[in-house]
């Protein structure tokens, strides 16, 4: 139970240490020592005690602009890496990463028949994007669980071919709808690329809950994920119900990415590349796994965040670019030197 | 009363049943052989008595009771089962000798101190022991397979249903896998295990079940089961069976 309790601390200690760093960078730099008091300013019984320092420019940025964005990423992040977990797991598969089952094509439609067909008839505004994306995510995984079935049981082959062949299909009507609707095409192709610029703190209390409520039922359902590993039969006669272990790990799964998708757009290899280093380095046992990835793929996504905002500053790259271009690497470095699943 | 008991099981995956009408009866500490040619509905077979799938038609009794009546928790501490095709992840030997005691703690429990006593013990009766640190993933298939009879045997049921458990072992395994098993029926375990290979079921078995078509041929002592008329009827192939010379079991000799 010690040991438990230092682990989380030592992660919530990392993840805020962080967090402050991150959000001291950018094209303004603030020194450390701002942004702690711009931030025990806003903590009730704490705040009066304190002088402020600062400019109210450099308050605002801080809590208007970079916090949000730090703290979007620690949670998108987290969240990619923990359904990567649980995407793996349930289709015992390493090449399973979030999106397998469609949630990014499903996404990626949504957002393209909302920023191409609705959003420019003001219809509704740009703030019910993140809405198209997420309804999307959820059809298309909904679409796929059914067509992965054979004879009323989810296959993980059936499930990741379904999953493929969907995908294939929704990205080609989404790459029809840029053709055909070319007004709007630079924020579908840039939504496509998966960035964290510019967003708020209702992006990041969207898609919060979801990552949140996620990662607890993931840590209730570790036990049944490991036994789930040893093959269906096996799990079973280990009193594990291996369809609906199998079901709400996907759910759960597919609702976390939808949320993260739908408010960061496609970013790749965090989902895939996180869990799959993990397991090299902790083993498969899936508490420990999901603990691990959910802090590894925050402060993951953060550090490439915080690179794509700085590196070319004031350009920014989006931050999609930036994880492939550090995972792609990096994962081949782990595949030679470790053994990770083998059937 | 029969441990197990089947009576009249039907079961067809589409239209064609692949176990027909079959009735049997298994009592604890044998050890049952199950052999037949592909698709005889071996594994079927086991599959029904785990309770992996049901029967249309027919009922399996474990204890006298309807297996449907007992839930997944309670059928786990009963029976143990070990499929065909296992898949290998990078947990240690330990840790997957540890989760043949999952039936046995809660969702958010570790296992207890009794748990890893049992855990220990199966690693060596199996010869596993010095694995537990190592990565299950890096293992040798022989090795392997006695960390998977470990976990089965850390399950501590009072039934045991086993696949092919020699396939891919070498001569050393394959006989050291069967005297394993045969010691743990004679603590009073029933052991049920398909194999393909009919000299070691010859050698090791008690009790042998002939499946062909979905259907029981014959069921008998390994002596009078082992004919070269039944295997000429059963395996479609005429051979000589011969007698062992010290144990007078019989040898399928081709």
């Amino acid at each position: 139970m010690r040991r438990v309790l230092r682990r989380v601390g030592g992660a919530l200690f990392l993840l805020f240490t962080a967090a402050v760093v991150a959000t001291a960078l950018g094209s303004v730099n603030i020194p450390l020592a701002h942004v702690l008091g711009i931030l025990a300013a806003r903590l009730p019984g704490l705040g009066e005690l304190i002088e402020p320092g600062w400019s109210p420019a450099h308050e605002v940025i801080v809590l208007r602009v970079r916090l949000p964005r730090v703290l979007l990423a620690l949670v998108v992040g987290g969240g990619l890496s923990v359904a990567g977990v649980l995407f793996q797991g349930s289709l015992r598969n390493p090449l399973a990463d979030p999106y397998v089952i469609g949630v990014s094509a499903g996404a990626s439609l949504g957002a393209a028949v909302g920023l191409l067909l609705v959003i420019p008839r003001g219809i509704v505004g740009y703030g019910f994007l993140p809405l198209f994306a997420f309804a999307g995510a959820v059809l298309a995984t909904l679409a796929v669980s059914r067509l992965g079935q054979r004879r009323g049981r989810l296959e993980p082959t059936s499930l990741l071919l379904a999953g493929v062949a969907l995908g294939a299909f929704l990205t080609a009507v989404v790459s029809l709808l840029m053709v055909l609707r070319i007004e709007n095409l630079q924020d579908v192709y840039l939504w496509l690329m998966g960035s964290l610029s510019g967003r708020t703190w209702s992006h990041v209390s969207m898609a919060a809950p979801y990552v949140f409520l996620g990662l607890a039922l993931a840590l209730w359902l570790a036990k049944d994920l490991n036994v789930y590993l040893l093959g269906e039969e096996a799990a079973h006669s280990l009193g594990i119900d291996v369809q609906r272990v199998q079901r709400l790990v996907l759910l759960i799964g597919s609702l976390m990415a939808a949320a993260c998708v739908a408010v960061s757009g496609v970013i790749g290899f965090v989902g895939l590349m996180v869990p799959h280093a993990l397991r090299l380095i902790v083993g498969a046992e899936h508490r420990r796994l999901v603990f691990h990835s959910l802090w590894a793929g925050a402060v993951f996504l953060l550090l490439a965040d915080t690179l794509a905002r700085t590196v070319f500053s004031p350009l920014e790259i989006p931050v999609g670019i930036i994880t492939a271009f550090v995972g792609g690497p990096f994962f081949i470095y782990l595949l030679k030197r470790g053994s990770d699943f083998h059937g | 009363m029969a441990k197990l008991h089947l009576a009249e099981v039907t079961y067809a995956y589409s239209e064609e049943p692949v176990v027909r009408a079959l009735t049997l009866s298994l009592e604890s500490g044998r050890f049952y052989g199950v052999v037949g040619p592909n698709g005889a509905g071996k594994s079927t077979l086991l599959k029904l008595m785990d309770g992996y799938i049901r029967p249309q038609q027919g009922v399996v009794y474990l204890n006298g009771r309807d297996l449907r009546s007992y839930s997944l928790a309670q059928l786990a501490r009963e029976i143990a089962l070990i499929p065909q095709t296992s898949y290998y992840f990078p947990f240690t030997v330990e840790e997957m000798v540890l989760l043949g005691r999952t039936p046995f703690y809660s969702r958010w429990g570790a296992p207890s101190a009794r748990d890893r006593r049992i855990a220990q013990a199966s690693m060596e009766i199996t010869g596993v022991a010095q694995l537990a640190g190592r990565l299950v993933s890096d293992l040798s298939g022989g090795e392997r397979q006695r960390v998977t009879l470990a976990r089965a045997f850390a399950q501590e049921t009072k039934v045991l249903l086993l696949d092919e458990p020699t396939n891919h072992l070498d001569l050393e395994h394959q006989i050291s896998t069967c005297r394993l098993l045969k010691e743990r029926s004679r603590q009073g375990v029933t052991v049920v295990a398909v194999l393909h290979d009919l000299n070691l079921a010859a050698s090791f078995c008690d009790h042998i079940f002939v499946l062909d078509q979905g259907r029981l041929v014959q069921e008998g002592q390994p002596g009078e089961v082992f004919t070269p008329e039944l295997i000429a009827q059963v395996f479609r192939v005429e051979v000589p069976t011969l007698r062992h010379p010290l144990t007078g079991r019989p040898i399928i000799a081709p």
